[in-house]
């Protein structure tokens, strides 16, 4: 499985904040893919949209409800059109699958279309440690790839790279000259890729959709990579993770509708490929092979909890990311894992557990941005307080250092405030404790400890000398409608 | 860690992994169900052969009354889409814009499918006659894979028919098949698609609804592929400007014909 | 002729007006009387139970949110000067009781009597027909260019649009200007401001840039909380606009 550093998340945060060229990267994409997106909607009307969402949703709900069902149906009708259907309980489980069928068909090289359950995996390290050739070919993957980074974006891997970085990095890594011509470094990745492509021994690919009752795969790209990887080695392995399910051919017509617009603002990608199966024996051309490899590896967990349950629902589209304020500010790699922003700090925690991702779900405003972006209705802020719930009253394992702190001060606020004379009186000890320290009426930089975390940046203003409920009971209650105090 | 092998399935190739029913049982156990379909069918999942037969009739009841607007449709959608829309009343303007396009690109080699549609269209001989090659991009056995794919790089130019386009997105739709290869619409830089009346459909909706019933009546057989195509190539992974032709075409243009 | 009964709101005025902020409790009071409402004020209210549900406390948030039921019983309209404090009543607490069929029920039933203070004006009393008093000689001149930032819950929990900005645009003297990404959250969010005072510190600083370039003399919104927050950034940096309530310049007091 790929590197967990999620306990790193403020750490990291507090670097990607000071990183210029990140934010710049980050405010470009932001306003880019939102501003498209909002144009989209637009377009087609927002009742409409509302529609297509409402639509999307009640598929979703339906097939993750009966997933077994569905996964039965997707696997039986895989089988018939002559492919391999293999269940991965966990991370290694599904390399060690993949690994096999490349021994079992002699493959030195692997070309890859985008793949975010591959990331979660870290397939392309397995595949390397046995010597086989594995070639990114979606740009923004080929980018990280060269770079060995991870993703930081669920629709656009290499965002956080300016031109200037790739630049330098093919200038260092593929020995051409240096250039920040996006269209030259787009034809320098073409030109690497070309022969890979046709001499590939197998093609690996994500899974956007799989539709059950044709037992297809479908994948939405725009570079025309994923056709070449799933068209021209002799075999194709799919990778899904056990989610991405949907009952019929039917059922995809909204989701094709959503899922561009929702990511990038486009009406429709490039191309939309359905595979199913390997070639059959009168086709021209197509893989030998096909194999799909489903994958739970803690998706299970999120299953089986009715208020996860819904974070399956997300086909990745990346508009929660895109209108999120912290990952806006913090970019992607701060979060820890293959999955950033506000459904990957859902995700994650469900995928490699709480324990060690606590910061994720506690680092929202719970503005709500992404719950009115997403093309499925995820109610992202909802599950981020069902996760704050279980960190902060949940098992011992979710505890360390500040959780004593924490429900100290949680039930000492619900003591005060369950008595408005401890309030009051509490009020009257804190504005003698604070008043002396403040000027007009609020505290400048404080050393009290928590307090200066606000402090810091942010004039706190003391306690009033009245409260309002003395102000109300003294001047304001037993008053008419007219009867002002003016 | 060793890993199982579970049963022999058609083609020979082994499951690997836990046995789908663990599997399975694992995820119903998370959700808490008993085995078993859906208590409420679903109704976008119903197999009756004629409910499918009525509904695939009405649309294609509907495209036939609205085919000329359709037509316009899909020109102006494809045209925002990124396709150079050529309308054209007749097989010879056709090929006359395939062959001037031809002497643009100053393209020697011109790969092609072998489709119902260029039986009336003879590309092969206006391509030659503006010194060009046309060849039909057909494997004759497996030893011939390496050559054609060979020849395929380096031409500047593929042409096909569509199986289907679609007005609401501006998509062809190619199901690739014996004559048909993948690849011909997508490795050489230019690609030419050739568009009939009778192949346009309205709505994704539509599509798939003629497709289910291709799918039912075939007994369950999809074909290996089916490919959306909707404008050139591009991307936008380096600081989200876009960059035509990357893996796939630049250039691709889209020959709409008036009349059958 | 019987005059029509004049409507009658409770007002819970939410802990931090109480403790920090009264005077926003009083512009509340005198905007609500001087548009026909009779007010009062429910005893014995403290904190509606947000900041701990926020931080994942549900069990000491019950508590609070228990007492606040009880208080809040058989009251007509419930009226909160706070977009988010009344998220907590009107949506929160559904899911905070969502296991307790009996408390469920009375949440259920204060969730349709609750109303944020510019919403119950405008649904509930219609008063955006009817301008506020124009400014006197002994009451200082309202701030006339006001910016308005949606807080977060008011707009995406309460769902209350246009409410504040139809009020704002009927109240004479102000001239509304229009607050570049409006929407864009401050990065107030409660205790997310010190547990990730980096990150929360980013938001702000594009907060108050946008309200600095939108050239108001006022920043006003529905929620002290996210004020208190963008204040503080004001009065540190010593920024040339204030940052008020909309019941303080509906009110016309300077506060
Ligand atoms: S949660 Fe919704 S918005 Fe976010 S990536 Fe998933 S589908 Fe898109």
């Amino acid at each position: 499985m790929a590197e967990v550093v999620t306990r790193q998340f403020v750490p990291a945060s507090q670097a990607a904040v000071k990183d210029a060229q990140l934010r710049q990267a980050l405010r470009r994409a932001g306003t880019g893919f939102d501003g498209t997106r909002r144009e989209a909607i637009e377009e087609v009307s927002p009742e409409v949209w509302e529609e297509w969402r409402e639509e999307a949703r009640r598929i979703k709900e339906h097939t993750i409800g009966h997933l077994d069902y569905y996964l039965e149906m997707l696997e039986r009708n895989v089988t018939a059109a002559g492919g391999t259907v293999h269940f991965a309980v966990d991370a290694q489980q599904a390399n060690a699958i993949v690994s096999q069928i490349a021994r079992a068909n002699n493959v030195q090289t692997v070309t890859k279309s985008k793949s975010m359950v591959s990331e979660e995996l870290g397939l392309n390290h397995t595949l390397e440690a046995q010597e086989i050739d594995v070639f990114e070919t979606d740009l923004g993957e080929y980018i990280i790839q060269l770079a060995d980074e991870t993703p930081s974006h669920l629709v656009a891997p290499a965002l956080h790279k300016t031109r200037g970085q790739v630049a330098q990095l093919f200038a260092d890594q593929l020995g051409v000259p240096y250039t920040e011509d996006i269209e030259e470094m787009a034809r320098i990745a073409r030109v690497a890729l070309r022969q890979k492509f046709l001499d590939a021994d197998m093609g690996i690919s994500g899974a956007n959709f799989l539709v059950a009752e044709t037992g297809s795969l479908v994948i939405i790209t725009n570079e025309g990579n994923g056709r070449l990887c799933t068209s021209a080695p002799r075999v194709h392995v799919g990778l899904a993770g056990m989610e991405k399910v949907i009952p019929s051919l039917q059922d995809l017509a909204v989701f094709l509708r959503l899922l561009p617009r929702s990511a990038t603002g486009q009406r429709i990608t490039s191309y939309m490929s359905m595979v199913t199966g390997p070639r059959r024996d009168e086709d021209e051309d197509g893989p030998e092979e096909f194999h799909l490899v489903i994958v739970d590896n803690g998706r299970s967990r999120l299953l089986a909890d009715p208020a996860l349950r819904e974070s399956l629902y997300c086909i990745r589209c990346g508009a929660c990311l895109n209108v999120c304020p912290v990952y806006q500010r913090v970019g992607g790699h701060a979060y820890g894992w293959v999955y950033p922003g506000p459904i990957g700090s859902i995700v994650t925690p469900g995928l490699v557990g709480l324990g060690q991702a606590k910061d994720l779900p506690n680092a929202s405003t719970l503005c709500g941005a992404c719950r009115d972006a997403c093309p499925v209705q995820i109610n992202i802020p909802r599950m981020l307080l069902h996760l704050r719930h279980n960190i902060a009253e949940g098992p011992e394992s979710y505890r360390d250092a500040g959780s004593d702190t924490g429900s100290l001060l949680a039930r000492g606020f619900a003591a005060i405030m369950s008595s408005p004379r401890l309030l009051g009186v509490g009020r009257k000890i804190g504005r003698r404790l604070l008043a002396p320290m403040a000027k007009g009426g609020v505290l400048g930089q404080s050393r009290i400890p928590l307090v200066s975390r606000w402090t810091r940046s942010r004039d706190l203003p003391v306690p009033a000398p009245r409260s309002f409920s003395e102000i109300w009971r003294d001047e304001l209650s037993g008053k008419g409608p007219t009867g002002l105090q003016d | 860690m060793g890993i199982p092998f579970n049963r022999d399935s058609g083609r020979g190739v082994d499951s690997l992994g836990i046995p789908s029913e663990q599997f399975r049982e694992t995820v119903r156990a998370a959700l808490g169900r008993q085995d078993g379909p859906p208590s409420e069918p679903y109704s976008a999942l119903t197999h009756n052969l004629t409910d499918i037969e009525a509904q695939a009739q009405t649309v294609r009841e509907r495209i036939a009354r609205e085919t000329p607007e359709l037509l316009d449709r899909l020109a102006a959608t494809a045209g925002l889409r990124g396709w150079n829309v050529h309308r054209c009343d007749g097989a010879e303007e056709a090929l006359g814009y395939v062959t001037s396009l031809v002497q643009t690109l100053g393209a020697s080699s011109v790969a092609r499918s072998e489709q119902a549609v260029f039986d009336s269209m003879p590309v092969d001989a206006a391509i030659a006659g503006a010194g060009g090659l046309c060849w039909p991009a057909v494997y004759e056995g497996p030893a011939s894979r390496t050559g054609v794919r060979q020849r395929l790089a380096e031409s500047g130019m593929g042409i096909t028919g569509a199986d289907y386009a679609i007005a609401e997105t501006g998509s062809v739709v190619v199901l690739p098949r014996r004559g048909l290869s993948r690849l011909v619409s997508v490795v050489p830089p230019v690609h030419v698609a050739i568009v009939r009346p009778s192949d346009v459909v309205g709505t994704l909706d539509d599509l798939f609804a003629l497709r289910r019933l291709e799918y039912v009546r075939n007994g369950g057989d999809m074909g290996s592929y089916l490919n959306f195509i909707t404008g050139p190539s591009r991307t936008a992974d380096i600081e989200q400007t876009i960059v035509v032709g990357v893996h796939g075409p630049r250039e691709v243009h889209m020959v709409l014909l008036n009349e059958e | 002729m019987t005059l029509p009964q004049p409507t009658r709101a409770s007002l819970f005025v939410t802990c931090i007006v109480d403790q920090l902020y009264p005077e926003v409790g009083v512009s509340v009071v005198r905007v609500l009387r001087r548009a026909g409402v009779a007010v009062d004020f429910p005893d014995g209210q403290t904190c509606c139970g947000q900041p701990l549900y926020n931080s994942g406390y549900v069990s000491e948030a019950r508590k609070l949110a228990e007492r606040t039921l009880d208080i809040l019983s058989d009251k007509e309209y419930v009226v909160v000067p706070s977009g988010s404090c009344g998220a907590m009543m009107r949506v929160f607490y559904l899911d905070l009781f969502a296991n307790d069929p009996e408390l469920l029920a009375r949440a259920k039933d204060l969730s349709q009597r609750v109303y944020e203070f510019t919403e119950f004006l405008v649904d509930v009393v219609g008063y955006e027909s009817t301008p506020v008093e124009p400014a006197t000689d002994d009451r200082p001149e309202r701030g006339s260019a006001v910016a308005y930032h949606p807080s977060c819950h008011l707009l995406r929990e309460m769902e209350v649009t246009n409410a504040p900005q139809r009020l704002l645009d009927a109240a004479p003297g102000v001239d509304r200007v229009e607050l570049p990404d409006a929407e864009q959250c401050c990065g107030f969010g409660g205790t997310f401001a010190v547990k990730y005072p980096h990150i929360s510190e980013e938001m702000l600083a594009d907060k108050v840039a946008a309200a600095t370039s939108s050239g108001a003399d006022t920043l006003t919104a529905c929620d002290m909380g996210c004020l208190m927050h963008i204040g503080g950034a004001v009065s540190r940096q010593k920024l040339p606009f204030q940052v008020r309530h909309i019941a303080q310049v509906l009110d016309g007091s300077a506060g």
